[in-house]
């Protein structure tokens, strides 16, 4: 990719779909030419030769042009290729519970699908049936750094079995770490040092926030275009071009990622980010408590029997059945796995509110984009005022595999119209009393000005075009959050396919506990973001 | 089940079905963009469990035939400590086999088994995974030993051709291949007899957990089934576990869910397929699902190119003929999706999305 006169092609080969884009010159910039998905089975050239075809009865001068109007003429372009492979597991081994907890949660968030095992009380047989399990990938066997003295009579047991399991499985990836991790020290010796598999000392939980070990928990998995580690270089991009802070959720089949870019005047871009497993559509550890969290969305009335049954075909076929019925269901899912997502990543609450909400991943591609916006509004409810968008063409991940920082923000900036398309704004305000007007908003558009009172409790939506900008003007009785806590707010906000979504419900978020009406309020709210859609 | 499907014929299954005039056998490209599914493969590995206590009686490169044994499993496995400095020099590896000298007196005589994990701070103490209750485990088809990992799984890359399927329950078994109902029935406990004893049914487009105890109480080995709903899968598997736990277990016994969850019929093709094989003798694999049979390339049925098959949605189970690509078009709940343009039964085409069509080849 080393300049923007030729055509390439983009391909995220996801778990269960694969997205491919041609983009091209245009007019002495890169433009997205046209972009398509299909089942993960499906080979990449005929989803290209679908895209080229498109792009020739089109626009026949173009693709004349850039040397697409012969039948196979776009499977020669060169390739960015984003590769997101089911995630590798991982047992976490401890003496205590309270040392087994913070090393999960990090391994939670390095792309990892993560067992716990603890030695105080378990039977060791079970222990060790446990790691000799050959869907093991790795081992991460933790200590208190030093070990406390609740752990040091269990220190012992911890190392011999997980030493013992390398010797059944000598190419099983070890990770010590903490106070198991002295280098050359009695844990480190128990392991045979011409096995094939690499023994690796990791810094504790504790050291750095747990980045240092998460860093390297993530660095032992994937390849090196791993889709979510790209993501996040992309995203970190992104938001240096649009000089805005970003949000990415992207949900997919075998899992789930959050990165948030912060951009700063002069200064690198700042990123954190997180590859969840559990975070996947329908994650491979399916409890009734995942399955109440999507029937807690679902607006269709269907029994737990069949929802289950319905889940588990979509597990069998991930990209079938995505009309009708199915893309509810589907879209339910998508909430309850955003909502494991931001559960499983706290700390990023904790920094600054984005400018720019991305939703990306195949979870979300079939649904209208209405429809997406108010899944997001419905599960991220941080208050303030913010732009949405889905990343329906599914470039950033190839995007981010480009190595070169410098070339990578040259090409983003080129696409910047096209790699996500806007979904619309939301305002979300937080603190509002319940049951009478909290105040007025005027939006001033090129349509002229509309008065909304701000009733709490409701949606109200307001039309606003793709590209369209309008002035907001918000006036509460009382001080409330939007970011920051005012009584008045003015801001400008940007349009979309959901147009302005003014969000006065609970943050965070109440809903009736009794399935009925819960359904009936989703559904109500669900009616007027989802255009055909007739529950 | 009848033999009047567009794939039946008489002796060997080829045929490409009642319109057979102008239907292709090589696909032309832009059938690519629909799902394509082996009906069969060859060269399958299926994985054993092999617990740590379990004993295997294979070596990797082994050629094993259907009944050979191929690991002693312990029925009873508890933790012993046993001393292994006296048996020799080097240090010994985890999941060793361990047994005491011969004639010694010592208090561990008699303990036998596998070596789980050195006791920390205990010279040559170990843990051994040992037991009273062995019982042998035969292959349930024949094949190449790929490899043994003590304590975790024995690999066994399969002879003959496998069908796979969604999902599978229970273990492996083997047994004749018999036809109980069309590929669109249900099968009733009242339909099981001990007539069947031995077999593995195929039973049409679902079943229920009842059914299914009552085929192994009398003695059928499997079930091969389109469609399994999670409420028969876990009400079986915990009739399962019950049975295992028993100090008298019936014979092996397993399901094979050949689609997924919710109810259609078995395709035509693989109908045909099985039609041809009843009588012989076939094996159901758990890991991964699978019903392995011998046969030579020539007995499948040959599926024409443009054979399609509506996986989900409301048609699901319907077959037809592709006639060509569609487009994006607008489905149920304004849902825009990629189609294609299919023939039902001479009925006027309709669009189908393509995510829910699947070819077989």
């Amino acid at each position: 990719m080393s300049n923007h006169t030729r055509a390439f092609v983009t391909v995220d080969r996801g778990t269960a779909t694969t997205a491919v884009a041609i983009v091209g010159p245009v007019a002495g910039r890169l433009r997205l030419l046209g972009a398509t998905a299909g089942p993960a089975g499906i080979p990449e050239d005929a989803l290209l030769e679908r895209v080229r075809r498109r792009l020739t009865d089109a626009d026949p001068g173009l693709a004349t042009a850039l040397g697409l109007d012969a039948e196979g003429a776009a499977a020669g372009l060169r390739r960015l290729v984003a590769t997101t492979a089911p995630p590798p597991q991982l047992v976490v081994i401890a003496a205590t519970e309270r040392v087994v907890r913070p090393l999960a949660a990090i391994a939670e968030t390095a792309g990892w699908r993560v067992r716990t095992l603890v030695i105080d009380g378990a039977e060791i047989l079970a222990v060790a049936t446990a790691l000799a399990d050959r869907r093991v990938d790795a081992i991460l066997a933790g200590a208190s750094d030093p070990p406390g003295a609740h752990e040091r009579p269990l220190i012992g047991d911890l190392g011999t079995l997980v030493a013992s399991a390398t010797e059944r499985r000598p190419d099983l990836v070890t990770v010590l770490a903490g106070g198991l991790a002295t280098p050359g020290g009695r844990t480190e010796a128990l392991f045979r040092p011409d096995r094939p598999g690499p023994t690796v000392l990791a810094p504790s939980a504790a050291v750095g926030d747990g980045v240092p070990l998460r860093s390297l928990l993530d660095g032992l998995r994937g390849g090196e275009a791993d889709g979510r580690r790209a993501l996040s270089a992309a995203t970190e991009t992104l938001a240096t071009v649009l000089r805005r802070r970003v949000e990415v959720v992207e949900i997919g089949c075998s899992g789930g990622a959050r990165v948030v870019a912060g951009w700063q005047p002069g200064e690198a871009a700042e990123v954190h980010w997180a590859s969840v497993a559990g975070a996947a559509l329908l994650p491979r550890a399916f409890t009734d408590a995942t399955l109440d969290a999507v029937i807690g969305w679902l607006t269709l009335p269907l029994d737990r029997l069949r929802v289950r049954d319905r889940l588990r075909e979509l597990a069998v076929a991930p990209w079938a059945d995505a009309a009708g019925d199915g893309a509810v269901l589907r879209l339910a899912a998508a909430r309850a796995a955003l909502g494991r997502l931001l559960d499983l990543t706290p700390a990023m609450d904790d920094l600054p509110a984005p400018d720019l909400l991305v939703a990306a991943g195949g979870a979300w591609q079939v649904a209208p984009g209405p429809a997406v916006a108010l899944a997001l509004a419905d599960v991220v409810r941080r208050p303030g005022i913010r732009a949405l968008g889905l990343e329906s063409a599914r470039l950033l991940a190839p995007l981010g595999t480009i190595e070169d920082p410098g070339e990578r923000a040259a090409i983003v900036a080129d696409l910047r119209d096209d790699i996500l398309v806007p979904l619309g704004s939301v305002i979300l305000p937080a603190g509002m009393r319940p049951g009478r007007s909290a105040g007025m908003l005027r939006v001033t558009g090129a349509g002229g000005a509309t008065d909304i009172d701000l009733v709490p409790g409701g949606i109200e939506l307001v039309d606003l075009a793709p590209g369209e900008r309008a002035a907001v003007d918000l006036r509460f009785r009382d001080a409330v959050d939007v970011g920051v806590r005012a009584r008045h707010v003015a801001a400008e906000v940007v349009g979309g396919l959901g147009g302005l979504l003014v969000d006065l419900r609970d943050v965070p978020l109440h809903l009736p506990g009794r399935l009925e009406p819960r359904r009936e309020l989703l559904a109500a709210w669900q009616a007027a973001s989802w255009p055909g859609m007739d529950r | 089940m009848t033999g009047d499907g567009p794939f039946a014929g008489d002796g060997a299954l080829t045929g490409d079905g009642p319109e057979t005039g102008d239907r292709p056998l090589t696909a032309p490209r832009w059938l690519d963009e629909v799902t394509l599914r082996r009906m069969v493969e060859s060269d399958l590995v299926t994985r054993v469990a092999l617990p740590p206590g379990d004993r295997p009686l294979v070596d990797p490169g082994a050629v094993i035939l259907p009944g050979d044994t191929l690991l002693e499993h312990l029925r009873d496995r508890r933790i012993d400590e046993v001393d292994v400095k006296a048996l020799e020099a080097d240090r010994p590896l985890a999941g060793s086999r361990w047994a005491p000298v011969p004639g010694r007196r010592r208090r561990d005589r008699g303990a036998e088994g596998e070596l789980l994990a050195p006791l920390p701070g205990r010279g040559s103490r170990w843990r051994l995974v040992t037991g009273e209750h062995r019982v042998a485990v035969s292959a349930v088809v024949g094949g190449t030993v790929v490899e043994v990992r003590p304590g975790a799984e024995i690999r066994l890359r399969v002879d003959g051709l496998a069908l796979r399927g969604a999902f599978a329950a229970g273990a492996p078994a083997r047994g004749r291949l018999e036809l109980a109902t069309d590929p669109f029935g249900d099968l009733r406990p009242g339909g099981i007899d001990v007539g069947r004893a031995g077999s593995i049914l195929v039973v049409g487009s679902r079943i229920d957990a009842e059914a299914l105890t009552r085929a192994r109480a009398m003695g059928v080995h499997g079930i091969v089934v389109a469609s399994l709903p999670g409420k028969e899968l876990r009400d079986f598997q915990a009739s399962e576990r019950r049975q295992r736990a028993a100090l008298h277990q019936l014979e092996p016994f397993g399901v094979l869910v050949l689609d997924g969850a919710l109810r259609r019929p078995i395709s035509t093709p693989v109908t045909t397929l099985l039609e041809h094989l009843a009588g012989r003798e076939v094996a159901l694999l758990v890991d991964p699902p699978a019903l392995v049979f011998a046969a030579e390339a020539s007995e499948l049925p040959v599926v024409p190119a443009d054979w399609v098959r509506v996986r989900s949605g409301p048609n699901a189970g319907a077959e037809g003929r592709l006639l060509g690509l569609a487009g994006l078009r607008r489905f149920a709940a304004g849902v825009h999706l990629e189609a294609a343009s299919v023939a039902f039964d001479g009925e006027p085409p309709v669009d189908i999305p393509i995510g829910d069509l699947e070819r077989l080849a």
